[in-house]
């Protein structure tokens, strides 16, 4: 099953907020929409669910074109980011709703929901109303209802961005373990870049309701195409350097190691995460995060150098990649 | 908290002791009642309950008429009022709030000043003499109250749930069957309540368009028992008119407390 988007356009009131969108997800291929809040990505998530029509453009699941097809009629699971569980009905009652509605016979909805109950971990709660359960277990239910929807195309807005941080660890593989990688294409959309990079075969990211690159996690880590996406991907944020000739010079924390021939820096803080630790200096080129292993002994003035073909290299005008 | 008790027994003596000597008041005699000096004993009667009830036609007559008018405008009112409040929280933004406005201002508006053209339509369109009839202007009347308290209800409700429901295959009918009914229940039941209220106690318009003595409601037949004789005021019988009329009011709030004083609250607290 496949899913594609071709120039949609999408205005509310005056301000366009996606503009000639293309995107297409291949079978079973999970991509992220990732971006600052603003950029359209989950207006774009909203045109292929139905809950809102695109200005211009076509959206096509299979190669049918479903613009026409409404919302209750077009076969996508969407996980919210409220979950957006019936909060009148306990767990066994949110799951059935939809299947009653779809008319799927009662021995059949009853068999499906144990099922999905047991593969979720969740037949203890299954009489429980959603307030009584906690912030991972509304999660699974959500994805229980998207699950038993059979969808052609499953849209995840979010899904985890209300769960704290050990949590959402926690979910990750078993969301990729149920939903990402079977025969349906996965939009995923989120503001989180590890998540993104954690989930996605591919990363859409977008600004001002433009894709400003697509591909995959490696090559948008490695090979940015403007500052934007340089900036965006990878923690902590790639360094700038002050530009010279109209080039701006970009160079990840990562790739600069401790050398006694290098540029001498002056520290002005540091913090310790364990394995690794993060330092900002001040150098003759601008300020600098470096990332160097934990146990390093650091002193005030160091001297730090990098590979030139780890440097990344911009047009300072248009922030796009000079080619190298 | 010594200090909140006394308050709260002032309150209820404020507003529990005219009803407490309406009771007493009812079962005591005509004689009695401006007559202080007869013993206690000798004070006590339930000569205005019967009376009441052997009249022409029987008390329990208006009771009934007032019980289905209010009963009917309160379903009238409720069933156009669900569909329409969960339109209004539809329809574009920048049209919520000049509509919003309109809703507010018919609500303000003092509608005793209405009755004359009320009147005049139900002239023309032979409406008089009808309890049918009479719950259309009621629940007219009611409907913009009834617009707000919905709406209000409905848009304090999570924007997802309708996206999800939509998501999952339900129908716009099968969405507010299946979802907002039932989450706007203690909304709906507050509101209810007060349309049968407001039908319960209204009195200009029933009084212009019924004139046949056995279609009268309450408040208009207890107007009658106490303008029925110039030379004296029936106080006993008006007590006892009182008391009655008040019991299937009581009997409805007690059944419904719970949902009522949920609705009130409800946006108070949000879930």
């Amino acid at each position: 099953m496949t899913l594609e988007l071709r120039s949609i356009n999408k205005r509310f009131g005056d301000r366009d907020v996606l503009r000639n969108l293309d995107l297409s997800v291949a079978d079973g291929e999970c991509v992220a929409l990732l971006g600052p809040s603003g950029c359209g990505k989950s207006t774009a998530l909203r045109l292929i669910a139905g809950l809102d029509d695109p200005d211009q453009g076509s959206i096509s699941i299979n190669g049918e074109n479903v613009v026409a097809i409404p919302a209750e009629r077009r076969r996508v699971g969407m996980v919210f980011q409220s979950y957006a569980l019936f909060p009148h009905l306990n767990v066994r009652k949110n799951l059935e709703l939809g299947l009653r509605i779809r008319g799927s016979r009662a021995a059949e909805r009853d068999e499906r929901i144990s099922n999905i109950l047991e593969v979720l971990q969740l037949q203890n709660q299954a009489e429980q109303l959603p307030s009584q359960l906690s912030g991972g277990q509304r999660q699974r239910v959500a994805l229980a209802r998207a699950l038993l929807r059979d969808p052609l195309v499953y849209l995840l807005d979010e899904p985890m961005s209300n769960l704290d941080a050990q949590l959402r660890e926690e979910l990750r593989p078993e969301l990729k373990r149920l939903m990402i990688g079977g025969s349906q294409p996965v939009v995923y959309v989120t503001h989180d870049q590890q998540e993104a990079m954690a989930l996605a075969d591919r990363i859409a990211l977008m600004r001002n309701g433009r894709i400003e690159q697509i591909g995959t996690p490696q090559e948008l880590y490695h090979r940015p195409e403007t500052v934007v996406v340089a900036q965006f991907i990878g923690r902590p944020q790639m360094n700038l350097l002050k530009p010279q000739n109209g080039v701006m010079v970009g160079i990840r924390p990562e790739d600069i190691r401790l050398d006694q021939q290098g540029v001498s820096c002056r520290l002005l803080s540091r913090e310790w995460h364990g394995a690794s630790q993060m330092l900002l200096v001040e150098s003759e080129r601008g300020p600098l995060r470096i990332v160097c292993a934990g146990d390093q002994t650091i002193s005030e003035q160091i001297q730090v150098n990098w590979e030139r073909s780890d440097e990344h290299q911009f047009d300072l005008d248009s922030g796009r990649r000079l080619s190298d | 908290m010594r200090r909140h008790s006394a308050w709260i027994v002032l309150l209820l003596i404020w507003s529990l002791a005219p009803m407490l000597w309406q009771l007493l008041t009812s079962f005591t005699t005509s004689a009695a009642l401006v007559d202080g000096s007869i013993p206690f004993l000798q004070r006590w009667t339930l000569n205005h309950y019967r009376e009441l009830l052997s009249s022409n036609p029987p008390f329990w007559r208006y009771l009934a008429n007032s019980s289905m008018l209010a009963a009917m405008s309160t379903v009238l009112t409720t069933l156009l009022a669900i569909p329409a409040a969960y339109a209004l929280t539809k329809i574009p933004k920048q049209w919520r709030q000049p509509v919003r406005f309109v809703v507010i201002a018919a609500a303000l508006f003092p509608y005793v000043l209405l009755f004359l053209a009320l009147l005049e339509l139900a002239r023309q369109f032979h409406l008089g003499n009808s309890l049918l009839a009479l719950a259309l202007p009621y629940s007219a009347l009611q409907m913009p109250l009834a617009l707000l308290l919905l709406t209000a209800a409905i848009e304090g409700l999570p924007v997802d749930l309708d996206d999800a429901a939509r998501l999952e295959g339900l129908s716009l009918r099968q969405r507010l069957r299946w979802v907002m009914l039932p989450l706007i229940a203690p909304a709906t039941a507050s509101t209810a309540i007060l349309v049968f209220l407001f039908a319960w106690n209204e009195y200009p318009i029933a009084l212009t368009w019924l004139s046949r003595s056995d279609l009268l409601t309450l408040p208009v037949a207890m107007a009658r028992i106490a303008g029925s004789s110039i030379y004296s005021v029936p106080y006993g019988a008006y007590a006892a008119a009182t008391v009655l009329g008040a019991i299937p009011l009581l009997v409805l709030v007690l059944l419904f407390q719970r949902q009522i004083v949920r609705g009130l609250t409800n946006g108070a607290i949000k879930g």
